[in-house]
């Protein structure tokens, strides 16, 4: 089964990064990217359906594809990206570097260099094979006018077995239960024990 | 590329314009007849629909089965989005919860009232959990805490409706099969929560966003669930309905069946139908106007949920512009957010919703103002806000339908493949082919949609009339900021309408 989560695989990570996003300036243009996935196919294009985000980051509208859309680990996959400036459209013409970096809970954070890519035909390519199924953090990182930009974007790659939400849902009615009963067997103690009291 | 819906043709806007027009004129010098006529049809008496009030009445396993039913699909949501596809319109969760559910649910209101409460897999799912009826008798895991002082009001509601709208358009809910499930469990967590700790049903009458909008838009319902015979309530002092019975659970909002005289709060779960032993509870139907009208009480928390109704809906509508996510970029670039531009999200949010809340208020001080300073400022804030419930109700239908009958095409598709997995996305010429494959025929839905807006615009009318005479007798002509108000807002709605909207999925 490919399954692909590009937005909430590890929620309290990204709502926390939300927060992260929303609270902290930031010197450099820099953002995590949420962003909606949209699926493009054309029945007139033999090529397989891509992960498509759009996303607009300081003066420009950046668009990455990831080709296939459910890559899995040992295959080959590509990313490409579109830059170009809001107000004039001008594509993006500086280098373009891709970092990766383990996207689970408590994985390394340290960051590999994919590489670095210049423009060619107003598009960046990128291409990636991992070897293991994963969340992963892609980096797309350049300048433009001197000011940096960062853009990040989770990758998954293969299967994603997540037992979490339900197992988060199921352990806290569980808890729930267990504290509510707790909670009426004191009340019926205090309630025995007052009336053994007025009874003596 | 983004799909979009054609909007309301322009003939259709000049009749509702020209109907307005006249109406509002009429209202404003036309006499108010002096006696509301109060006529009631009761359901278990008329042939067509007895066999099924009686049923209803008597019998409690077609509520279960219903509830089965809904909790079956409910969970089958919550596997698909988990397990199921990214890719939205091939995902049942995403699918069934906001093409269909979330669409057809105002729909639903307009016949059923508050149906869809009774079967909520929600509130079902936390009452199994918490409260569950066993062939040995009831086990009782809640710790049954009064609801604090704070916390009773729509207020919570109204907060919750928010996020859920900034999830829902801000973050894209509608558009990951995976949060859609998220949502899902969250609502469960916290109706059992709430179940877990205060006594009856507080998170349907004062959290559940779905509850209360269900809630108040049942003031205009047809179908009401009444005493038969008054009198046998007033003479009642075991107050069944209240407090239960041994087998019945007791009114989950806490309503008596005697003085009930508004909608809002009832979940129409039929235990006051069951736990009368009169069998002095049924189902009746009524002109959809007069719970706005004169029955339903103002307070202070409800007006301000019905305008935060008002303006949400509105906002849904503006969302769907092909023009918003220009405008969105515009905003970002000036105030430098990036990415998904949840700021600048939040800022039209908020924005949206302050709008017509200022134009409200500012209305209600002319109104204040002109007619003398004869009533309270807040009495007529909380009385006439009654007219922008028929306003924002109208929309929504209007608005929903258009969602229903051009994007509710791929259900059967969805239900051969509830997981999608394998399934490519929509190509173009797919999502073309559903634009034509509607549930009827596009005039047929513009017609609809023209004819609910006057509806809307008729209901509010009644309501400002009576109301108006209520709060201030000698008003007459000088009720006229309110009419403005109504028909800028029901103008803006139509505009609204007239517009091509963005395809959802």
């Amino acid at each position: 089964m490919n399954h692909y989560m590009p937005m909430f695989n590890t929620p309290m990570k990204k709502i926390l990064l939300l927060i992260l996003i929303l609270v902290l300036p930031a010197n450099a243009f820099s953002h995590h990217v949420l962003g909606r996935p949209a699926y493009s196919l054309n029945e007139d294009s033999n090529t397989p359906p891509s992960m498509q985000v759009e996303t607009q980051i300081g003066n420009y509208f950046v668009t990455y594809m990831i080709f296939p859309a459910f890559p899995k680990a040992g295959e080959k996959g590509r990313i490409n990206i579109y830059a170009s400036r809001i107000d004039t459209g001008d594509t993006l013409s500086s280098p373009v570097t891709f970092l990766v970096r383990d996207g689970g809970w408590f994985a390394d954070k340290s960051e590999e260099i994919l590489g670095t890519q210049e423009v060619y035909d107003g598009v960046y390519r990128q291409g990636f094979v991992f070897k293991e199924n994963g969340s992963y953090i892609i980096t797309a990182k350049f300048e433009a006018e001197g000011e940096p930009y960062l853009i990040d974007f989770p990758l998954q790659i293969g299967e994603s077995h997540s037992m979490l939400p339900i197992g988060i849902t199921l352990g806290s009615i569980l808890l729930i239960l267990v504290v509510v009963n707790i909670i009426q067997r004191k009340r019926l103690m205090r309630e025995k024990i007052r009336e053994t009291r007025n009874e003596s | 590329m983004i799909m979009t819906h054609p909007g309301l043709p322009e003939l259709w806007g000049y009749l509702v314009w020209g109907f307005m027009l006249v109406l509002g004129l009429w209202s404003l010098i036309a006499p108010i007849p002096k006696k509301l006529q109060r006529r009631t049809f009761r359901l278990d008496n008329f042939w067509l629909s007895q066999p099924l009030v009686l049923l209803l009445v008597r019998s409690r396993w077609p509520l279960w089965l219903l509830k089965i039913t809904v909790m079956v699909l409910f969970l089958l949501v919550i596997i698909a989005g988990l397990y199921g596809t990214p890719i939205a319109e091939r995902n049942l969760a995403t699918v069934l919860t906001w093409n269909i559910w979330w669409a057809g649910l105002i729909v639903s209101v307009f016949f059923l009232g508050s149906a869809w409460c009774a079967v909520c897999p929600w509130d079902t799912l936390a009452n199994w959990l918490i409260r569950p009826r066993l062939w040995f008798g009831k086990i009782n895991n809640s710790l049954d805490l009064k609801v604090p002082r704070y916390l009773r009001s729509v207020w919570p509601a109204l907060l919750m409706f928010i996020g859920l709208t900034w999830l829902e358009l801000g973050v894209g809910v509608t558009t990951s099969p995976y949060a859609t499930a998220l949502l899902s469990l969250l609502m469960v967590l916290l109706a059992t929560l709430s179940m877990a700790l205060f006594r009856n049903k507080a998170f349907c009458r004062y959290i559940c966003p779905v509850g209360r909008t269900i809630g108040f838009y049942s003031q205009l319902a047809p179908v009401e669930l009444r005493p038969v015979n008054a009198d046998i309530c007033a003479a009642c002092t075991t107050l069944e309905c209240y407090n239960g019975n041994d087998k019945i659970d007791p009114c989950p909002t806490q309503l008596v069946m005697g003085s009930l005289n508004q909608n809002t709060y009832c979940t129409s779960c039929g235990n006051c139908v069951h736990s009368c032993p009169q069998q002095n509870v049924s189902w009746r139907l009524r002109p959809p106007s007069h719970e706005a009208i004169a029955d339903a009480r103002p307070h202070w928390d409800e007006a301000w949920f019905m305008l935060g109704l008002l303006a949400l809906t509105a906002f849904h509508g503006l969302t769907m512009m092909p023009f918003w996510e220009q405008w969105m970029s515009i905003f970002a670039q000036q105030i430098g957010d990036s990415g998904q531009l949840l700021i600048s999200f939040s800022v039209g949010l908020t924005m949206s919703m302050l709008l017509p809340i200022v134009l409200y208020a500012l209305t209600i001080l002319a109104l204040y103002i002109i007619t003398g300073k004869k009533n309270r400022y807040r009495n007529l804030f909380t009385g006439m806000v009654f007219t922008a419930l028929p306003l924002a109700f109208a929309y929504h239908l209007a608005h929903n339908l258009n969602h229903l009958v051009r994007e509710g095409a791929g259900l059967a598709t969805v239900f051969m493949q509830p997981l999608g997995i394998g399934l490519a996305p929509l190509s173009m010429a797919e999502k073309h082919q559903r634009h034509f494959d509607m549930l009827v025929s596009q005039d047929t839905l513009f017609a609809m949609q023209g004819l609910l807006m006057m509806f809307g615009f008729w209901l509010a009318v009644k309501v400002l009339r009576y109301r108006g005479r209520s709060l201030l007798p000698q008003a007459g002509w000088r009720m006229f900021p309110v009419l403005i108000f109504i028909i800028m807002v029901n103008s803006f709605h139509l505009w609204l309408l007239m517009q091509p909207m963005v395809m959802r999925m």
